[in-house]
């Protein structure tokens, strides 16, 4: 029992005394292989969420409402909100009205969607107020006036600049064309959310709805509903559905499309990502462990000598190892948090279906962590169970 | 007549031969050694004699090749490693040419290491602390190898070997890398040893005025005895 300790004071008289700069180095490669390992899932993981966010804050919030089977609007909108509003975690809720029109910008016309909003209740459920980058956002009380995506304005910087207005800009016209009949609009605000598709639409007031389309008054094709964070989400579609509602009431999650197929190929490409990382890290490991125990077989060799036990001293280069391991996690994990997150908070990676930070999953940070310390450990054993079983003195005498 | 009981060391016709691709030397060829309780036993002979591969199968720091080496009169060639290293912990000290220490460690740590294996680190710190005192490196315990002298750090690897209170010491030229002075010291260590507490010492020398401490000289010759 005595013999215990013995491996754990070896090791940390090597780490004490041992060169400081193999130390640095070491704990630097370390550090270098574990941050490596979750740079990858961590920018994944936040192009996904990126993704996510950009759909529940631009195009769907937390909850939304589509009409019921068979018809094409959700009738009552306005004793509909009241329902909705008396439900706890429910925080804001926002019917949007799509207009059935074209929009002609000198001789280009498009089918892109225009969208009834009251602007006061949708600033509460969407952020797209927000993201203005010319003009302004719309007033409740405005009327003739239009506020346009990105992707519909066009420029020379815009992705589909093609299919485009080709550089509209604020306080130009375009025509609402309906029913065969038209309205001119004047361009109040342009808006860039970074997500393609939503900047692919087009908004204009629930007044401006009743001029043009007078039947669609009180009515509304989608209802968006913003939720309390800490709520279950099950649990308020529920409570929503409790209300019968006339309409269908789905998760943001039903709405996510495209981004659906886009998000599971990043998990596919992550978990391949991660493989590779994991066997890089490996091989690193090793690499670096087993110099380190080869430097150190002379040593190994004159402890046998003197009579202390193998598996002493091969406990003592896997400690040394874990150790290694541990504080490569440690010191990637406090470089992570405290200036590669942040970096890419204040710089992000620009896509264009979000601005992308990293986000770190902890179930990825404990698996990642675990397997640096546990290849560590193998890659400690191997050399050292090697070292200290070949001849003693060829071992001493460096044969 | 002596019989076998009274040898602390015996080898019946020790052989070993070093390979290297085709080439084979053979270094001890039938070598047969009794040693004695309490002798002071001196190798010599020329470079590649076998001197030190000798000292190295009594230590059980290796494997004959055939033959037999017994200490205490147990045969240890088929003992397991587990058991040579009992053998080597608790009864043998070895101290090599070039001092062998752990760079890493204190001249303290250096010494109280073996004891560790046997008893618990506060008693073999306290054990190695006298056994430095003893030994004249009384302030020097915090001092790493790098930092002592030739003639130091051989008294650390003297300390070291002593501390597990062994019956025969083994020496493999501990002076040659050591001055006049340092090599006396050293040697002034041995023989009140092995005059005083009745350690075996086998010492392996190149030096014809340290055969002077010795009770018996062997010479070895291309693997033999001469």
């Amino acid at each position: 029992m005595r013999q215990l300790g013995l491996p754990f004071y070896l090791a940390l008289q090597y780490i004490r005394r041992g060169r400081k700069w193999t130390l640095l180095l070491t704990i630097v490669l370390m550090t270098v292989a574990f941050v490596n390992l979750i740079f990858v899932p961590s920018l994944f993981n936040g192009i996904i969420d990126g993704a996510n966010k950009q759909i529940i804050n631009t195009m769907t919030g937390d909850i939304y409402i589509t009409p019921a089977d068979g018809n094409d609007y959700i009738n009552q909108k306005d004793q509909v909100l009241s329902q909705l509003n008396t439900v706890d975690a429910v925080q804001a809720t926002s019917a949007r009205t799509l207009v059935p029109a074209r929009l002609k910008y000198k001789n280009i016309a498009g089918s892109w969607q225009v969208l009834a909003i009251n602007p006061d209740d949708e600033k509460e459920v969407s952020n797209i107020s927000q993201k203005i980058i010319s003009g302004s956002y719309l007033d409740a009380n405005d009327v003739d006036r239009i506020v346009i995506g990105r992707q519909i304005a066009g420029g020379n910087d815009v992705e589909e600049n093609a299919f485009s207005f080709r550089d509209a800009k604020v306080g130009d016209k375009v025509t609402l064309v309906f029913d065969g009949t038209s309205k001119v609009f004047t361009i109040k605000g342009i808006f860039n959310s970074n997500f393609v598709e939503s900047d692919k639409r087009a908004f204009i007031t629930e007044n401006s709805l009743k001029e043009i389309i007078p039947y669609a008054t009180d009515k509304a094709t989608t209802i968006n509903i913003k939720i309390d964070q800490t709520a279950n989400q099950n649990e308020v579609i529920e409570d929503i559905k409790q209300k019968n509602i006339d309409g269908q009431v789905y998760p943001w999650q039903e709405s996510t499309g495209l981004m659906k197929s886009v998000s599971s190929s990043f998990l596919s490409i992550n978990v391949l990502l991660s493989f590779t990382s994991v066997l890089i890290a490996a091989v690193t490991i090793v690499i670096i462990i087993y110099v380190t125990i080869i430097n150190k077989r002379k040593d190994i060799g004159i402890l046998r000598a003197i009579g202390i036990k193998p598996y002493i001293i091969v406990s003592s280069y896997v400690i040394l190892s874990a150790v290694y391991a541990f504080m490569g996690v440690v010191v990637g994990t406090v470089l992570f948090l405290t200036i590669i997150m942040p970096y890419f908070q204040i710089h992000p990676f620009v896509l264009p279906i979000c601005n992308a930070v990293l986000v770190l999953s902890w179930s990825d940070y404990v698996a990642r962590a675990e397997a640096i310390i546990w290849i560590s450990v193998f890659a400690g054993y191997i050399p050292a169970v090697i070292v200290t079983r070949t001849k003693m003195m060829a071992a001493i005498l460096g044969r | 007549m002596r019989t076998t009981k009274n040898y602390i060391i015996r080898t019946e016709k020790i052989s070993k031969i070093y390979r290297s691709g085709s080439m084979q030397t053979k270094a001890l060829n039938n070598v047969s050694v009794n040693v004695e309780s309490g002798e002071f036993l001196m190798i010599t002979g020329r470079n590649g004699s076998g001197k030190s591969t000798l000292l190295h199968q009594l230590a059980l720091l290796d494997y004959p090749d055939s033959g037999e080496v017994y200490i205490e009169g147990k045969k240890t060639t088929h003992l397991s490693e587990k058991k040579r290293m009992h053998f080597r912990l608790s009864k043998l000290g070895y101290i090599f040419q070039e001092y062998a220490l752990i760079a890493e460690m204190t001249v303290l740590e250096n010494v109280m290491l073996p004891a560790m294996m046997l008893e618990s680190s506060k008693k073999a710190k306290k054990r190695a602390i006298e056994m430095l005192n003893k030994i004249g490196l009384h302030n020097k315990f915090d001092r790493l190898p790098s930092q002592l002298s030739g003639g130091e750090q051989q008294k650390v690897a003297i300390a070291r070997a002593l501390i597990n209170r062994p019956k025969i010491i083994f020496a493999d030229e501990p002076t040659a890398n050591l001055d006049t002075i340092a090599s006396k010291e050293v040697l002034s260590i041995f023989k009140f040893l092995n005059e005083k507490e009745g350690i075996t010492i086998a010492m392996i020398t190149h030096e014809p005025e340290e055969l002077v401490y010795a009770s018996r000289i062997i010479h070895l010759s291309d693997g033999r005895i001469a």
